[in-house]
Parts: structure tokens; sequence; C-alpha cells
């Protein structure tokens, strides 16, 4: 009898207790729903004129608004803060009409003055997004017309300007100018507050745990949702891609950024998970030092290039990549294909017997990111395609400060070099001039390529404004840069993101940053 | 008493100083451009070297030593190159994590430790004696961040019982901080109910943490027992007749807890440095996280502020240790 009594109170304990944990099902906070996005990067500041990357990048994008947004596979730069815009026959004077009714977070108006004022402050602290137009348009020439128009006078024409735009957000100057520290910018403020008009306000910023947005509901431009039951979003700090998996399966998190393809997988057949791939602008490719002691042979080069084994590329990757069929990622604009090398040990032979090394017997240095599985995997099968030409591969692990540090000197360079670089425009000037001396130091350069012919197109394709008059010559930039052969071109990865089936309106563009996510059209619907 | 905490206190100073200049040495002479990597990957030259001088990184080392003990002096941690947050500001949001996580998986190792290692030399070569040897074995044999995931794993993925990882439920009302430290914050402010969940949040990754202590606790205090309950005394003790409870708690594990005592200090110390695996498996946002993400991206004011934190925390550990020595052993009081 007593046990009896006892195991059917374990029971209902049981029942009880099964009852209360939440299987799965998503959480109201105040009756509103909040997105758990699980993400690896701390987010190290919330300055849209400060540095970025894909966690900063992420939240600038839902704190604040540029004059125009990049949406969309191919993307396309989309009328935002201006409602549109106009250019001279010269090319040089951009004139933007503001949208009405666009107000900051503390309710004030959105002005063509608050434009100004913010492209001008990125370009004077000379960080971050600066690059872009530094050369290009001097801060006095960027002047208000009236209240909602806007005028940028370049100093010389540059195609690519409208799509550097979308990262160039519009800061409140009041807020800021109030919080401005021994002439700082307001840097300290703005790093940990917002003074934005985007679609999320700053709730709480945890740094090292969690980042907090709450939703805008009188967001000026509206939300692509009918549905009002959506909170917020907090972006959590979930380091180990494990640990992800294990969020998003117990629905602590609602979106992961970082799984591995095996997890994506595993989390993938799961009825209440959906997964997503989707193309990127990112392009992966083995740089060769073309300065170096051993890669300033083209042949060489060749050799290489054509002893390797591409189909390594996807395997590692379990078939979410795709092969680079030009030196242009797929979504650059004015890509064409061109033929590339493909494994052919014969034609490597040939290339190696005109080499300054016709028998091989040297080593080279192959220099990835430590404790990058699928890159020490590439490096395997490189190793194993060179000895074939009797070549050594010595491969080397780097934390990637040291290889950014490596890269940016073209002594230390190594012979062949891991890397993944996503432009941050569709406009191919910013591929090409990655092959361009100017990009000499960055770690995208490590090839150190200077080839006058090809230096001579890329300046002249930036400088014209018709893109009838620049397309061709792209496609030679494409063709010459393969001729030059100075990296493996390698693939293009997928995009993928795991999430539960209730997040709706997840939208991707190929030009976000590796594990950014647009966080406005994103939701929370309970089916 | 008070001579020697002055003596030691002078010897920490001069032990730190040494420290600072090992450290700012490695860290400068090691690979890496920082001003390359803050300034962003598209950065053009300029603002590099915009950078590199408004850091003063473009100076000679020993210049730019003498003026970081200089601000060291002034009580200024310096900035993060990444994030332009003040070092101190980080510091004191870190370390209450890890110090608190420590202070629990110390007290697991001891509060479990210290009696098993009585019980295993008490029952010698007894089948409970095989099984504390077990576990202690594979306390020193599992890596710290397998056994987490595992734990993770199981327990809290497969069975619920634990949370995934954080120091608290993602909509739980954090206490206003006070010490930094959550559950004796709560203490304090008296929310009782987040005592409990902060407390929870820590045993599956305290567990991990303590296990390598708890199994070194237990061997040295296996062995020093077995080494006392063979002396004399005991044996005298034994033949009056006292109680054998008596005798192990009173006359033995007294004489034989010193060496044990050494190596909690020796422990805890390591556990500080320590814990960057386990918070990296548990999201614990704590010092280990934070060192290890400035010494993979050479963020060099945080490097060197936590390295002189945790050199500091060590000491003072040993110092702690070296007292209390004072107070349990005679012969050491009167040394001093």
């Amino acid at each position: 009898m007593k046990l009896k009594r006892f195991s059917s109170a374990l029971t209902a304990a049981a029942v009880a207790l099964a009852l209360a944990i939440p299987a799965g099902a998503v959480e109201k906070k105040d009756d509103k729903f909040w997105m758990v996005i699980g993400g690896r990067q701390p987010v190290s500041h919330i300055d849209p004129g400060q540095s970025y990357d894909y966690a900063i990048r992420m939240m600038t994008q839902a704190l604040y608004d540029g004059l125009v947004k990049y949406t969309g596979n191919p993307p396309t730069v989309e009328p935002w803060l201006a409602t549109s815009w106009e250019t001279s026959d010269d090319g040089l004077t951009w004139t933007f009409n503001l949208a009405d009714g666009a107000t900051f977070h503390n309710g004030d108006p959105v002005t063509a003055e608050a434009v100004v004022y913010s492209y001008r402050r990125t370009l004077e602290m000379n960080e971050g997004v600066a690059w872009m137009l530094s050369d290009v348009v001097k801060p006095e020439n960027i002047t208000a017309v009236d209240d909602t128009t806007v005028q940028f006078v370049l100093d010389r024409p540059y195609a690519p300007f409208l799509s550097f735009l979308p990262w160039w957000f519009v800061v409140n100057p009041a807020q800021v100018e109030a919080n401005v520290v021994d002439g700082d910018f307001g840097k300290a403020w703005l790093a940990e507050n917002d003074a934005g008009s985007g679609p999320y306000m700053l709730e709480r910023f945890d740094q090292g745990t969690s980042y907090w947005l709450k939703r805008n509901a009188d967001y000026w431009k509206g939300f692509p949702y009918e549905n009002d039951d959506m909170g917020g979003i907090i972006y959590r700090l979930i380091r180990e891609s494990s640990s992800q998996r294990a969020a998003l399966m117990s629905a602590e998190a609602d979106l992961v950024t970082d799984l591995t393809p095996e997890e994506i997988e595993t989390v993938g057949n799961r009825p209440d998970i959906e997964i997503t791939s989707t193309p990127a602008l990112t392009a992966f490719g083995l740089k060769m030092n073309t300065q170096g002691e051993h890669m300033s042979d083209i042949n060489l080069r060749k050799a290489v290039a054509y002893a390797f084994d591409y189909d390594t590329f996807v395997q590692v990757y379990n078939g979410n990549a795709k092969l680079q069929t030009s030196a242009f990622a797929d979504a650059v604009q004015g890509k064409v294909d061109v033929e590339m090398p493909r494994q052919d040990i014969e034609k490597a032979k040939e290339y190696l017997a005109q080499s300054k090394y016709p028998d091989g017997g040297i080593t080279l240095e192959y220099v990835y990111v430590q404790g990058l599985e699928q890159q020490r995997q590439m490096g395997l099968s490189l190793l194993n395609s060179l000895k074939e030409l009797n070549i050594g591969l010595e491969m080397v692990p780097l934390t990637w400060p040291n290889m950014v540090a490596r890269a940016a000197d073209v002594e230390q360079s190594p012979d062949l070099m891991a890397i993944f670089a996503t432009p941050v425009s569709t406009d191919p000037d910013a591929v090409a001039i990655q092959y361009h001396p100017s990009s000499h130091g960055k770690y995208y350069s490590s090839h150190y390529l200077d080839d006058a012919e090809l230096n001579a197109m890329i300046e002249k394709a930036r400088s014209l404004s018709e893109w009838d008059e620049r397309a061709p010559i792209y496609a030679d930039i494409q063709k010459r840069i393969v001729e030059l052969q100075p990296e493996i071109f390698g693939m293009m990865r997928q995009r993928m993101f795991a999430y539960r089936d209730y997040v709706q309106g997840y939208s991707d563009s190929p030009i976000r940053m590796t594990s950014e996510v647009d966080l406005y059209p994103i939701y929370i619907q309970p089916k | 008493m008070l001579k020697l905490i002055a003596k030691r206190m002078g010897l920490m100073v001069v032990m730190l100083l040494g420290l600072a200049v090992i450290t700012f040495t490695v860290a400068n002479i090691a690979p890496g451009d920082p001003a390359r990597l803050a300034a962003g990957p598209d950065a053009n030259q300029e603002m590099v070297e915009q950078i590199r001088v408004e850091r003063g990184f473009d100076r000679p080392l020993p210049v730019r030593f003498v003026l970081y003990i200089e601000q060291l002096l002034n009580g200024d941690f310096g900035t993060s190159v990444y994030t332009g947050r003040p070092v101190a500001k980080d510091i004191a949001q870190f370390l209450p994590a890890t110090v608190e996580l420590v202070l629990f998986s110390i007290s697991i190792a001891i509060l479990l430790g210290v009696p098993l290692g009585v019980i295993a030399a008490v029952r010698q070569n007894r089948p409970i004696d095989h099984a504390i040897r077990l576990l202690s074995v594979s306390g020193v044999a599992l890596p710290m961040f397998w056994l987490g995931l595992m734990l993770q794993w199981y327990l809290a993925l497969n069975l619920d019982l634990f949370p995934l990882g954080g120091r608290l439920g993602i909509f739980s009302d954090v206490p206003e901080p006070i010490t930094g430290m959550i559950s004796l914050d709560a203490v304090l402010r008296g929310q009782f109910a987040v005592v409990g969940e902060a407390l929870w949040h820590m045993i599956l990754p305290a567990t991990a943490l303590s296990l390598p202590a708890l199994a070194a606790i237990i061997r040295v205090n296996r062995a020093e027992m077995l080494e006392v309950l063979g002396r004399d005394y005991v044996t005298n003790a034994r033949a009056q007749g006292i109680g054998p409870w008596r005798i192990i708690a009173v006359y033995s594990l007294k004489n034989a807890i010193l060496p044990t005592l050494a190596m909690i200090g020796l422990r805890f110390g390591w556990m500080l440095g320590g814990t960057v695996l386990v918070e990296g498996v548990f999201d614990f946002p704590g010092l280990g996280l934070y060192a290890a993400k400035a010494a993979i991206s050479s963020d060099f004011e945080p490097i060197m502020a936590v390295t002189l934190t945790l050199g500091a925390a060590f000491m003072l550990i040993n110092l702690v240790i070296d007292l209390l020595y004072a107070v349990l052993d005679p012969r050491v009081r009167n040394q001093i």
C-alpha cells in the first residue's frame, strides 16, 4: 500500500515536471515574443561609425537606417531613408531625396542635416566604413540642400559609389553631440547606446552575454508582417557550435548562426527545425604570393593549380559549396564564366617542366586558420596532389591575427594561404580591387599581384559611370586574373542557418557577412 | 604575523613587476598586428597608421613599458583596442563571475574530497577505496571540456535536468550588482529564487571544473591520512581506548590536512586561470573567455590586465594559505 502510494506520487510528480518543461514551445515575455538568436561573436560595439564585423553589422543594421539598403538575391540597392536619387551627367553630383516622416527613436525627425552629420562624422573619424568613400568625397562636399535633400559632390566619377551607401548609417546628431567627451565624436557613448531610427531599439547591452533589441512598433517604415506580437530580439552568445545545436534543439535559441555542415544536417532532420542554405558573395581561395621566392614563377603557380583536386572544396562542405567559375563570385555584377584550371596532372607536369623547378624538389608553405577542419583537409588534399610533382607541402596552422600580420608583409606572406574574402558591395570593382596594388597589405591580397595590364583595366573601369562601357572591361579583367593565377581559385560556400519552425520571414541576401542575419523581416508566429 | 604580511606584500609588488615585464615582452614580440585587426579587414594603410599612432604602438618598446607602468600606477588598465571599453570595467564585470564559479567548484572539491580521502585511507584496499580511486583517477584523466560537453549533452539536453549554460535564465531578473557574484548578490538583495537558479546554473560547469581538484585532494589527503594513521601516537591513542572517529577526525585529520591545504591553494589558483574551457562550453561569461578572446586577437591591454589580476590573486591565495598554516601548525606559528 505504502509502496503504491509512493509510486503514484512519483508518477504525478513526473507528469507535473513534464508539463512544466516547455518542450520546444516559444515563450512570451510581457505578453510579447522575444526571439533568441544564438551567435558566436561578441558585439564589440554598436557605433555605425567605428569598425565592423558580422555581429556589429547585424546590430547596426537593425538599430539604424541608411539612405539605401541591400536586399534579395541577387542583392539590389533598395530605397530606404532616401526615396529617390539623381546623378548629374558628369557622374559627380548625387542628390538624394529623403522619406517623409522618418523619425529617430527619441522622436526627432531624420533630416538632411542628420545625414550630412553622420557621413561627415565617419569620414572625419576615418574608421570603419570610411575607406569606402574617403578618397572619393571630401566631408565639406556633402551638404544639405534643404530639410529633405542631401547632395554629394564627388572628387571624380566613381561608379561603385551607390553600392557602398547601404553600409553608411544615419545617427541623431542631437543625441551624439550631447554625449561627446573630449572631442571623441561620441564614440564612447555610441559604443553602447543607440541614436538611430531603425526598426529595433537597444534595450540592454550586456557585454559578453547577450544584447537585447526591442522592436520599434512605431517604426516609420512599418514592418513586412502584420503580426504585432513581436517584442524583440535577443542576440545571445553561445560560443561552441555543439552548444548552439543543443540550444536550438531545446528551443533555448530560436535561430543559430554557426553550425558545422554535419550539425546542420542533423538538426535539419527534425520536423520542428528548418534550415536554409543560400549562396554567398564570399569566395574562398588559396592565395599564392606572386612576389615570393617560389610562387613568383607563373609556371609553378599554374602547375600547382592544375595539380589540385577541386572536388575537395565541395566535399569538405558536404556539397554545400560551389566551385568558382571565374575570379568573381556568382552574385557579383558583371560576372562571366571563365575557363578555370581543373585537376590535370599531365598539364601540371608540363607547366612544372617550364618552371624554375622542373623536377620539383621544393617544399611550399600552406598557412590556414588554426582549428578550421575544412581548411586542414584542403591542405591534406593539396599535399597529396603535390606529391605527383615531387613538391612537398608544409602545413602551418596559425591564429587569424597572425595570418593577418603575415599577409601584411610581402616578405612574410606565405606561398599559399587559405582565405575567405567577402566584398562589401556587389559592384565588380569591390572584387577587382583585391587584385590591384592598392590592396597590398590587406589579408585578401596576400598574393601581392601587380600586373600593369590588369591595373590599367581596373583603374579605367572604376572611373567610368556607364555600365555598358564597364561590363566588357570587367569580362577582360576576370580573364586576366585567372590567366595570372594568383591563387587556386576555390569555391563559394553557402550561407547556412537553422531555426525553429515558428520563425517566419527569414530572408537572405548574398551580400551579408558570414553569419549576419537581417533582423528586420523576421518574426515569430507559432503554428 | 603583521610583519610577515607586510614582507609578503612587498615581495608581491616585486613579483608583479616581474610578471608585468614578462607578459609585456611576450605580448609584444608575439606576431600579430592589433592596429590592423582593429581597423578592420578593408581599412586602408592610413587608417591602420592612425590607430597605431593613437595607441602608441609606433613607439619603442621600453618607452611603451614605462608609459604602461605609469598608467597602471594611476590605477588605469587602459582600454581595449576593439571595443574601446575601459579594461577595468571589463575585469569588474567578468572577474566576479569566474570567482563565483571557482569558489563554488572548490567548495565542492573540498567538501567531497576531504571526507572521501579519509574514507579511502581508513578503508584502505577495501571495495570503497577502489571505488574512490576510480573517481580520482578519472578526475585526473578526463579532459575538462569533454566532461563538460558530456554533462551538458546528457544531463541538460537529454534529461533536461539542468540548464545548458549561462549564469541565469535569459528572462530572469538579474539582481542589482553589489559584488557581481549573482548568487551572493541575490542573497544580499533577498531574491532567494534567484539564488537557487544561479546555483542551479553553476552545478554542471562546477562539476566539470572541480573534478581535477577533487581528484588531487582525495589522493593527497588519502596518502597523508595513511601516513598519519600509522604513527605511534595514533596507535597510543587507540590503546588508550579513544573512539575511532575521534582519532580520525581530531587526532589524525588535523595533521594530515596541512599538505592538502597547500594543494587546495594551488588548485584554487589554477582554477582561476583555467576556467576558459568550461566557460566556453557553458557560456559562462567569465574572465577566462575574456582573456582567451584578448589573447587570440592580440588585444594587448586586456592581456596585461588579466595576467596581472590573476597573478595577484594567485599570490594572495598563497599568502592566505600560509597564514592558515600558521593557525593550524604551532611549529610554523612559532617561527614567525
